[in-house]
């Protein structure tokens, strides 16, 4: 793609959210954007997650930014020419004590409030959702029927295609070194082939997102935490038709439509040292749980394991919106759920600077929340 | 009898010509050495189709031999996906073709 030393927008970052937020602003009317990518299209994050999509939150953010995220999802495919690979067969969630499930039920009642139509299920209904399942030490289920999962790959190149047909340009293999700053206002920025002048910057750089802001004089209290995911080999549909997911249990599983599972659970103690090592203990630890949830699975071969970063916030809630640097502008610190509020994240963040209303107002997600001692704090996160 | 008597990747010293044992392919029985491969003794039996590719339903036979490939996989007492390159057979054995990407089993729940 043809070298640019200048752009409207320069956007930092070409993961899900970078691309998407890349979009949207040329499909507003900024068609001047530059996408600069240290990687290539889903080496980092967005390549490497659980691609879950789900409404059910404890926040009413989350949730508003959940439910918009799942209206853009349903019509990606006609929106975007090509398929994103969604599958709505929605998001179990599974409590292993009293009180968990009342923290559950407590969300039931808020994203209820805001349109998501989340309920309890017994333990026969979870069965009938996902005939596999063993929870017979559960205390309680809910579930939310539009949530599910899409393919990270197809919908990072779905929007990458869209929006250079529209002007977007995407170098990848270009890392950010430097962000210029005059008169308190970013005027561009410094990369591994030269320096772009912009009239605007955005940090997408996930887990990197809190060197990049230095680079600016920013300061941000994003960490980089790693998280180990499996898949095992295909076999045919109907071993996990839900998401499952239990935040004491510690594991989300899902079935993709090639018939492979992917498996996920928190890490215990990894080093802050942005590697997407593995280890040997995830393996052990996580096929214990899927032999445990699933039976079925037992048969199944592993055949393939990897590790990303989740790009953390202290809240567990997004970090979206202008910096004390004029035109410089953060979307990142989803803390594991960049993907599956990408679309509506690069949305909003492009209705702000094109001039239009906003779907939402992020004004809560300022960084400046921390210094504060605002916090958001994202219960339903594991 | 076509036996594969030797192989250059595999050690097939472990098991003895000795103990010739049934076992059924799509429901047809057959006979073959005991600890031979499954494939083995489904090759000297004249079997050379083992499964049929989930998209194209391409039959696919022996090809790695090492258990690397996915070439043999079938249903073997009733668990897809068995590389029969490199597993045993045993008396009774139910071996089967298999067909797409092979159903795993969904054993009753019985605790309610």
């Amino acid at each position: 793609m043809e070298w640019k030393d200048r752009a409207d927008v320069v956007i930092i970052g070409g993961g899900i959210v970078g691309i998407a937020t890349a979009y949207y602003l040329a499909r507003f009317g900024r068609h001047d954007v530059v996408v600069v990518e240290k990687g290539t299209v889903c080496s980092g994050s967005t390549g490497r997650c659980g691609a879950g999509i789900r409404a059910q939150w404890g926040t009413e953010m989350n949730c508003r930014l959940g439910i918009a995220a799942l209206d853009i999802f349903e019509n990606l495919d006609a929106e975007l020419g090509m398929s994103v690979g969604l599958n709505q067969g929605g998001y179990l969630l599974i409590a292993y004590s009293d009180s968990e499930f009342e923290n559950l039920k407590k969300g039931i009642a808020l994203q209820n409030g805001l349109g998501i139509k989340s309920k309890t299920v017994t333990l026969s209904e979870a069965r009938e959702i996902c005939p596999a399942l063993d929870a017979s030490d559960a205390t309680g289920f809910v579930y939310h029927a539009r949530d599910g999962h899409a393919d990270p790959f197809l919908t990072a190149f779905a929007y990458l295609e869209a929006a250079k047909r529209i002007g977007v340009s995407y170098h990848k293999r270009t890392e950010c070194t430097g962000i210029t700053v005059k008169g308190g206002r970013a005027t561009g920025i410094d990369t591994s082939r030269g320096h772009i002048d912009a009239d605007v910057v955005i940090n997408c750089s996930g887990a990197c997102s809190q060197i990049v802001a230095k680079f600016a004089g920013v300061d941000l209290p994003n960490w980089g935490e790693r998280h180990e995911i499996m898949i095992t080999e295909p076999v045919e549909a109907g071993v996990c038709p839900p998401m499952l997911m239990s935040f004491s249990g510690n594991y989300y599983i899902q079935q993709r439509p090639h018939g492979s599972i992917i498996c996920g659970m928190s890490p215990a103690g990894h080093p802050q040292d942005f590697e997407n090592k593995t280890t040997w203990q995830f393996i052990t630890a996580m096929s214990r749980v899927l032999n445990r949830i699933l039976p079925v699975t037992k048969e199944i071969r592993i055949v393939r394991h990897w590790a990303g970063l989740y790009d953390m916030t202290p809240d567990g809630s997004p970090i979206i919106g202008e910096t004390d640097v004029k035109n410089f502008y953060h979307s990142t610190g989803y803390s594991g759920h960049g993907f599956m509020l990408s679309p509506i994240a690069g949305k909003v963040l492009a209705q702000q600077l094109t001039g239009n209303t906003p779907d939402i107002d992020l004004s809560v997600l300022d960084y400046r929340r921390f210094a504060r001692g605002e916090l958001i704090m994202e219960p339903h996160i594991t | 009898m076509e036996l594969i008597a030797e192989h250059p990747v595999l050690d097939l010293s472990y098991f003895k010509r000795e103990e010739r044992v049934w076992f059924t392919f799509d429901g047809v029985a057959m006979e073959g050495f005991k600890g031979a491969p499954i494939a083995a003794a489904l090759h000297a039996n004249g079997v050379r189709v083992y499964r049929e590719t989930p998209n194209m339903k391409r039959p696919r036979g022996f090809f790695c031999a090492i258990g690397k490939c996915s070439s043999c996989f079938m249903v073997v007492d009733g668990i897809p996906n068995v590389r029969t390159c490199v597993t045993p057979l045993a008396a009774g054995m139910k071996v089967e073709t298999q067909r797409g990407k092979g159903r795993a089993l969904i054993a009753p729940i019985i605790s309610e």
